[in-house]
């Protein structure tokens, strides 16, 4: 699925967007957490930390770890305050 | 409790300056109304409800203006030095608080008293000076028309540097409704507090005090302190210290939220010219704080000139909402905001407005489109000097519709007379009620329920009733943040709210206040802005959105529809569990 990052998570990224393959939101957290090291800050075994969110296709803002993924999905991963 | 029954962190007094006269007394605050309503906004509401004040026209000399300031000011309590400006509204005609930051809020407190209250109409322009010496009128005509920062300069050169200096800007003189009140470059900037002071002759308050208070767990306090600081370094503020609130735009175009060209889309076409993202490959960034703060939220652009403070708010209604896609010109306009002494957000939300009026052919004004950033500035001087078409759009867009006619009304995007933030209500539909329901009208300030929109507690675009009880509860948090008084840029950092603010009250003051506790104080302080608002005139009527956001759904997202039967649910709700 396709995964964009905005914010801080695109600061610990290094791109604002990317391909991976994963099943589950805790399979894609783990994932990217391997292989951008930077992510860990972020990223607590397969979670969130409090101050992140992650939004499904535009919609609904999951957080269950075993929450399915689609191939054709695209999670958002921001941060959680979005005071301006 | 002190000697002569004060409590440990205030004075137990305010100071109420009549201008007219020049007369200036402190009157005593009992420790059950500072119990009761803490300091900053709910002080502050307190007083005027004392004074008066919802039935006076808020422009009139009777009409006081209360610098509020806290029990945490001094402390070392992180981004514990702010205070609030509070007054009836001239844009909206119900309860204002605005607050700001920095050393205004310290030496105010250090002259010995927890409030300032202003009242009168000093005879020619003034500024009041409180110091050790006592309290003192001069003049200060010599400063008409000079900004906010200029005015605050000259002053501190004439008076000396320890002095503290809150000023307003061409708009406060000339009574634009939207006028704010500046001090170190931060403004109280809402509602419109600039043009009530305007209207008293006042172009400045300076301060400076030295006095004292004492804490009741200074030991204690201190490891608190300590703790707060660390955590606010941590990953919950990074957003503000690394990026500033500016990284919104972006997300919120990506989600169909930033509001554009008057409302009329929810995505800007041009959102990467203008955002932060863009402006750090292509001006200098530096960074600043608030005095007695660990967060440093301030990010300044520059290119070559004096830098620009860049936050959402201004690039919002500056850039998306007016159509500009030139970050130069979004930043020009953002600077002569500040300089002038005008709400960045009513501005460019009563230029929008009108340029929407323009497009349809209901106001004459041909030059006035969207899109270009020439016409967004001279559309801001003529605001700042009430000049031709400034005249009209200084009242803001609920007025201006009215002027107007052609149900213009529809389309201005106001709540009670207050121009709507940056966040689209249809996509937010959260948000959407707590717009509805704000006591001083449209506000992210007073309302936090954007953050339920964008959790997993709600379905952002068909929420429910069930999101109500979410709205009430940041409300609730925000009426408790604003009378501590702690920055809302830490809230992520609390694990326990209500338990972690009754702490540091109870370090601060000795009283033995309770997380129960706290939760009462912050609903008697949501109420009493209801009491303020009734005794105004309001009525359920005004707890709505304008006409367009209730008949059409955003373009390019048909999800994001709000329906007038689906929000006056919402709103009944609320009015239910608030119980009233």
């Amino acid at each position: 699925m396709h995964v964009e990052f905005f914010g801080v998570p695109r600061q610990r990224a290094g791109t604002s967007e990317l391909e991976v393959q994963a099943d589950t939101l805790g399979h894609l957290l783990g994932t990217l957490a391997a292989q951008i090291p930077s992510l860990n800050e972020i990223i607590d075994s397969n979670r969130l930390h409090a101050s992140f969110v992650a939004n499904l296709n535009g919609g609904q803002f999951v957080t269950d770890p075993e929450t399915p993924l689609r191939d054709d999905d695209y999670v958002l991963i921001l941060s959680a305050d979005a005071g301006g | 409790m002190r000697e002569g029954n004060v409590p440990f962190g205030y004075h137990g007094r305010y100071l109420r300056i009549d201008v007219s006269t020049g007369r200036a007394d402190y009157v005593p605050l009992s420790e059950a109304t500072l119990r009761q309503y803490l300091g900053g906004s709910g002080l502050g509401v307190k007083l005027l409800l004392d004074e008066g004040a919802a039935s006076m026209d808020p422009l009139a000399p009777e009409a006081p203006l209360v610098f509020a300031f806290s029990p945490l000011v001094g402390s070392p309590l992180t981004t514990s030095a702010k205070f609030a400006v509070v007054s009836k509204s001239p844009l909206t005609e119900r309860i204002n608080d605005s607050l700001a930051s920095s050393g205004f809020a310290i030496a105010g407190k250090g002259c010995g008293c927890d409030a300032i209250m202003i009242v009168g109409r000093a005879a020619e322009l003034s500024v009041v000076i409180i110091d050790d010496a006592g309290v003192r009128l001069e003049s200060a005509t010599e400063h008409r028309g000079k900004t906010c920062r200029e005015a605050e300069l000259a002053l501190k050169t004439r008076l000396g540097p320890s002095y503290r200096v809150a000023s307003i800007g061409p708009a406060g003189e000339n009574r634009v409704r939207y006028a704010t009140i500046s001090h170190d470059g931060r403004h109280a900037g809402r509602g419109g507090s600039g043009a009530v002071l305007g209207a008293k002759n006042v172009k400045a308050i300076a301060v400076r005090g030295t006095q004292r208070v004492e804490w009741a767990h200074p030991k204690e306090l201190t490891e608190l302190s300590r703790s707060l600081s660390k955590r606010s370094f941590g990953p919950a503020t990074a957003k503000y210290r690394e990026l500033g609130t500016a990284t919104n735009l972006l997300t919120f175009n990506r989600f169909g939220a930033l509001p554009t060209r008057n409302f009329q889309s929810g995505t800007f076409d041009q959102a990467a010219s203008i955002s932060s993202e863009e402006m750090s490959t292509t001006h200098t960034k530096t960074r600043k704080s608030c005095m007695a703060c660990t967060i440093g939220c301030e990010h300044i652009y520059s290119k070559g000139g004096k830098g620009v403070r860049v936050e959402y708010e201004s690039l919002f209604a500056l850039g998306s909402l007016c159509g500009v896609g030139d970050a130069d010109a979004v930043l020009r306009a953002s600077q002569r905001c500040d300089e002038l002494g005008l709400d960045t957000i009513s501005t460019g939300g009563t230029i929008a407005f009108a340029m929407e009026c323009v497009e349809r052919g209901w106001l004459d004004q041909p030059w006035l489109q969207f899109g270009s950033g020439e016409a967004m500035f001279r559309a801001i001087e003529m605001i700042g000097s009430r000049e031709g078409l400034g005249d009209l759009l200084a009242e803001g867009s609920r007025r201006a519709a009215q002027a107007i006619g052609h149900d213009s009304i529809s389309i201005a995007p106001q709540v009670k007379g207050l121009e709507i933030p940056g966040y689209e209500p249809r996509a937010l539909q959260t948000m959407a009620l707590g717009f509805a329901v704000g006591a001083r009208g449209a506000d992210h300030n007073r309302s936090g329920a954007y953050e339920v929109d964008f959790s997993d507690k709600v379905d952002r675009r068909h929420v429910t009733l069930d999101a109500v009880r979410h709205a009430i509860e940041t409300e609730d948090k925000a009426a408790l943040m604003d009378s501590m008084i702690v920055c809302k840029f830490l809230r992520g950092v609390f694990e326990d709210f209500h338990e972690e603010t009754a702490e540091m009250l109870r370090y601060v003051t000795g009283w033995d206040v309770t997380a129960a506790e706290m939760h009462d104080i912050a609903r008697r302080i949501v109420s009493a802005k209801r009491q303020f608002n009734l005794l105004a005139g309001w009525t359920p009527a005004e707890d709505t959105l304008p006409d367009r956001f209730l008949n059409t759904p955003l373009p390019n997202d048909p999800e994001a529809s709000l329906s007038r039967e689906r929000l006056d649910g919402l709103v009944a709700e609320y009015h239910r569990q608030r119980g009233w």
